[in-house]
């Protein structure tokens, strides 16, 4: 089986590439981007299986990301990371709580739970 | 310090008492205040207008009257001295006429003078006798009742008085008679020329009393004859007999009729006139006025408006003051109720918004950390034995455990802030109870605490979310347990409270709370719970009357120093979650 290709997308530079290392410990392909704006670039050169979104950075917000990602990038999975998940608010007339969140602290497990179920369902 | 300075100002509070607001009882006072300048305000515009009414028309009624009644004295006296003059003036004419008709010779005659007299005493009645007296002053003929003949008057008032105009008609008098009489007398010359014969008739004063009789009425008691010294000329019925003395004021001016009046036990009205050509004056003693039954009876009916009016205006007033004042009261109240709650609503929602941005800025160092050590920990397994790997093994496990505490803090902060997962699923409360009762019983007993439930069997599910309910209850007792302290009971019951409604109570014998505890429990960091051994957050009460409100139900306190607490937890069996199944 492929390896699993995650991008990890937060202004966070020690979370994220923390994050990355450890998943990259358990054998997932990870990539890190701490500038909102470099995102869709990257995204759109690496196109990764799934994307760990945060939703609160400076300059452009992850509900934009994330807008572009479900119109530019259909396919690529979407796991919100998040420190508070308002589920309210909608995204492209979907609420938020469809989404696959993770709340933070991350607790890994529930991440890589969250991640392989994606990937099942989409193979 | 924060204590004594509290304790200060609520002191000053006290002193304000009245000007300000503060606490129940200088409300009270304040409205009390109220009632009462309500009430002296509509008592006045009451009282007042009805009052100064009544005054009025009686003032004009009595004025009405008093002019009714001098208009009647006037007549009665005008037509007393009209009847006297008239009686007068055609006796007169009568004795002018006979002195014309017979010579002196002819009168000085007994038999003629009998003829004479009877037929005047026919046509008048009052006249005593009849009498002729020559020039020389000395009676020549008489007839009547008293033998008087060859009297002399020369010196008499009456004869000097009739010589000299002619005509006379004296004040009443003795005389030789001895009987109080007055005389009309007419001098008459001479043929010879040689000086006056005087026709003379004498009238029986107290004949007159019958022009009088008429003149009597319910308010005309006495009418009688002064002359000009205040001499009775008749007898009176109050002020004596003839030739006593009345105190008379003031000599009317001819022609006319004098009041005069006089204030005693019952006011007294006079009325005097002057009867031309005599020396007399009449007098008219009216007491009372003439509508002295309407009168009366319009005193009581004003008195018994008045009074009537006056019980009506205050029972009113009584009443519609403490209406006002009863509503400004109760309208005071909802606002402060309304005021207190949206401050708590306010508060609530102002401490959420602090707590979840502390949350949020906490949870990324957190996750940083969180991350760091995990990463340790997994190079840490990758790595080969040395000497302290399962020392730092154990620190990273801690570290970890250190995070996920915070995290649960964090979590709850967050919770408090925002409407946290709610799913509604039909739930049996009384299976709620008992999971959280599995927990706690053990606890309890610790305590020497026992629980005991009665909950009712049959009751219907409720639309709710479980996990929550779960807090509602763990949150609840666990403050119960905590309250009691050592060796008590809770008691929980489970009940229909009405076809829509579920309620649950949840009793406990603790030290129960003052009310000023009561009003805060609800606060977010209100805690009672300060010693070592349970330091309270301040945050599980209003946590928990959080999620009541956001599954739609109720919560309410009841407690008093020393009697225990009850919780009431009331429940919406169908839900729609948004807290307004109440409403």
């Amino acid at each position: 089986m492929k390896k699993t290709t995650v991008m990890i997308v937060d202004d966070e530079a020690d979370f994220a590439s923390t994050l990355a290392e450890r998943l990259c410990l358990r054998g997932y392909d990870t990539h890190v981007v701490t500038a909102p704006a470099d995102a869709l670039p990257m995204l759109a050169e690496i196109k990764p299986d799934i994307l760990l979104l945060d939703l609160r950075m400076p300059g452009i917000s992850g509900h934009e990301i994330l807008l572009d990602v479900r119109q530019l990038f259909p396919e690529i999975k979407v796991i919100l990371m998040t420190g508070d998940l308002d589920r309210e608010q909608t995204v492209d007339g979907v609420t938020l709580e469809s989404f696959q969140y993770v709340i933070k602290p991350v607790e890994i497990k529930e991440l890589m739970g969250k991640m392989d179920a994606l990937r099942e369902s989409h193979d | 310090m924060t204590g004594s300075w509290r304790r200060f100002f609520k002191k000053i509070g006290g002193v304000l008492c009245g000007i300000t607001s503060n606490g129940a009882f200088c409300a009270k006072g304040r409205y009390q205040v109220l009632q009462r300048r309500l009430l002296v305000i509509l008592l006045l515009i009451g009282i007042l207008p009805l009052s100064v009414m009544a005054s009025l028309s009686f003032i004009q009624y009595r004025a009405l009257l008093r002019e009714e009644t001098n208009s009647n004295a006037r007549m009665s006296a005008e037509s007393a001295r009209q009847t006297i003059e008239a009686y007068l003036q055609k006796l007169t004419s009568a004795i002018q006429i006979l002195s014309e008709a017979y010579t002196f010779q002819e009168l000085a005659d007994p038999e003629q003078l009998e003829q004479v007299f009877a037929k005047l005493n026919q046509d008048f009645f009052g006249v005593v006798d009849l009498s002729v007296i020559g020039p020389d002053g000395v009676q020549q003929g008489y007839s009547g009742p008293f033998n008087l003949v060859g009297k002399n008057y020369r010196n008499s008032e009456w004869y000097t008085r009739t010589l000299a105009r002619k005509m006379y008609i004296s004040e009443v008098f003795m005389g030789y008679r001895h009987v109080p009489h007055f005389v009309i007398a007419v001098g008459k010359k001479m043929p010879e020329g040689q000086g006056h014969w005087v026709l003379r008739a004498s009238i029986d004063t107290e004949k007159l009393d019958r022009f009088m009789a008429p003149i009597y009425s319910e308010v005309v008691t006495d009418v009688f004859l002064v002359n000009k010294n205040g001499e009775l000329q008749n007898s009176s019925r109050h002020y004596g007999k003839v030739n006593d003395h009345f105190p008379l004021p003031d000599i009317p001016p001819m022609r006319s009729i004098r009041l005069e009046e006089k204030d005693g036990k019952e006011s007294t009205l006079f009325a005097f006139g002057h009867v031309e050509h005599t020396p007399w004056i009449v007098v008219l003693e009216l007491r009372g006025y003439s509508g002295k039954v309407s009168w009366d009876a319009f005193k009581r009916q004003v008195l018994w408006l008045f009074c009537v009016g006056i019980t009506l205006v205050i029972i009113l007033a009584f009443r519609v003051a403490r209406h006002v004042a009863m509503t400004v009261r109760s309208a005071d109240d909802e606002r402060n109720a309304i005021l207190a709650q949206t401050e708590h609503t306010n508060k609530l929602a102002s401490v959420g918004r602090l707590a979840a941005g502390v949350a949020h800025e906490i949870n990324n160092p957190l996750a940083i950390i969180n991350e760091k050590a995990g990463l340790m920990k997994d190079l840490l397994e990758v790595t080969d034995q040395f000497v302290y790997k399962e020392k730092f093994l154990q620190q990273l496990t801690s570290l970890q455990g250190a995070v996920d505490r915070s995290r649960t803090i964090t979590h709850r902060l967050l919770g408090f802030a925002r409407r946290m997962d709610v799913k509604f699923e039909p739930v049996q409360i009384n299976d709620v109870i008992h999971e959280v009762l599995g927990f706690l019983t053990k606890e309890a007993s610790y305590h020497n605490i026992e629980i005991t439930h009665d909950l009712q069997a049959d009751l219907p599910p409720i639309k709710s979310d479980r996990g929550q309910l779960q807090q509602i209850f763990l949150n609840i007792i666990n403050n119960g347990i905590d309250a009691v302290g050592k060796d008590g009971d809770i008691k929980i019951s489970s009940f229909l409270m009405n076809p829509q409604h579920l309620q649950v109570d949840i009793v406990d014998n603790g030290p129960g709370m003052s009310t000023e505890v009561l009003s805060k429990i609800f606060e977010p960091f209100f805690t009672t719970k300060h010693n070592n051994e349970v330091q309270g957050t301040g945050l599980g009460l209003s946590i928990t009357y959080g999620l009541v409100k956001k599954l739609g139900g109720e919560i309410f306190v009841d407690s008093a120093v020393g009697s225990g607490s009850t919780f009431t937890l009331v429940f919406p069996i169908i839900a729609d979650g948004r807290g307004d199944a109440l409403q």
